[in-house]
């Protein structure tokens, strides 16, 4: 326990940035219209592919149109 | 003026609606807080991971943090390479394709304004997305090696960025030559490689070469001072931007009228 509070302020930043982007990944998934392949995928990718699945997700899924 | 100001401000607009301001910033933070916390904890990363033989002992040399923050810099030159160009590759042919550049150039919109408005909203983006990633790097490097100075920082910000920016500049050029976004993002990397990996191995001849910025920002990080070539080859990179605007302008045009 004495080591993760020793831990804590260096990752707690990096993990609310990281949960941030995947929030902003399925809000923005619920509200689009269309995606690159089906929806229920991309949910699966956002929330068990850490970090890079939410990246992916606007990099590759989103259709701009 | 007051015209391309709004077309800039629908391209930032355009850019928050799609979470762009949100989630490239916080990818380029994730990118550089990566390097100096794993070169940091790597003792006790292979700790957990075990798998060693009893009784061995691993010694490993503590990097320096000019070393962590070169390493971390590294990152932008490849991932964040590649999340530039595949963010910025549709960013013309995209509203080509859907006929939304159709509909704007219908109005007294010159075809300058609307490129290089394009262009001045994605290099804000990759500008304070590369300013908040670097800063988290070097902050953390601070943290958990030595700090390196601010003014040093900054310098070695600059010089990164302004290849950064050149790597954009081809983008959005291969973007208005072609429709298919996918063929203007391969061309641009290509571009790109080679003339990174051209660069590096004739380095004693193409010391002017913009991708050697990065290896100049490199030195002043090493407190080696800022390269003599560092003048000739940041006036190239600006040079070269110019040029490729213009000429992505004039192609636009182009393939714009004929249809």
């Amino acid at each position: 326990m004495d080591t993760l509070a020793n831990y804590l302020p260096i990752i707690a930043p990096i993990l609310i940035i990281q949960l941030i982007l995947l929030i902003v990944a399925i809000f923005d998934l619920v509200r689009i219209e269309k995606t690159n392949g089906p929806k229920w995928l991309w949910v699966i990718i956002i929330l068990f592919i850490n970090i890079i699945g939410p990246i992916l997700y606007f990099v590759i899924g989103r259709k701009s149109n | 003026m007051s015209q391309w100001m709004t077309l800039l401000q629908k391209e930032i607009l355009e850019m928050w609606r799609n979470f762009k301001w949100i989630w490239v910033p916080i990818t380029f933070i994730l990118l550089g807080v990566k390097e100096p916390l794993s070169s940091y904890y790597l003792p006790q990363i292979l700790d957990a991971v075990g798998g060693l033989p009893e009784g061995a002992v691993i010694k490993l040399p503590t990097p320096t943090a000019a070393e962590v923050l070169i390493t971390g810099l590294g990152q932008y030159t490849t991932l964040g390479v590649l999340i530039i160009v595949l963010t910025t590759m549709g960013i013309i042919s995209g509203e080509r394709k859907s006929g939304v550049a159709a509909m704007i150039l219908v109005k007294p919109v010159s075809f300058q304004s609307f490129v290089s408005a394009k262009w001045a909203g994605s290099v804000l983006l990759m500008w304070f997305s590369f300013f908040i990633g670097y800063l988290s790097t070097w902050y953390y490097t601070g943290l958990l090696f030595d700090w390196i100075p601010f003014i040093q920082f900054l310098q070695s910000f600059f010089f990164y960025a302004l290849w950064l920016t050149v790597i954009l500049t081809v983008t959005i050029f291969f973007s208005s030559s072609f429709v298919n976004s996918g063929m203007a993002g391969f061309l641009s990397l290509v571009v790109v490689i080679v003339l990174s990996l051209v660069s590096s191995t004739l380095s004693n001849w193409l010391e002017w070469s913009p991708a050697q910025l990065t290896n100049y920002a490199n030195e002043v990080l090493l407190d080696n001072g800022i390269p003599e070539d560092t003048l000739p080859a940041s006036l190239i990179a600006a040079v070269f931007i110019n040029v490729l605007l213009s000429l992505s302008v004039f192609i636009f045009r182009k393939k714009e009228l004929a249809q």
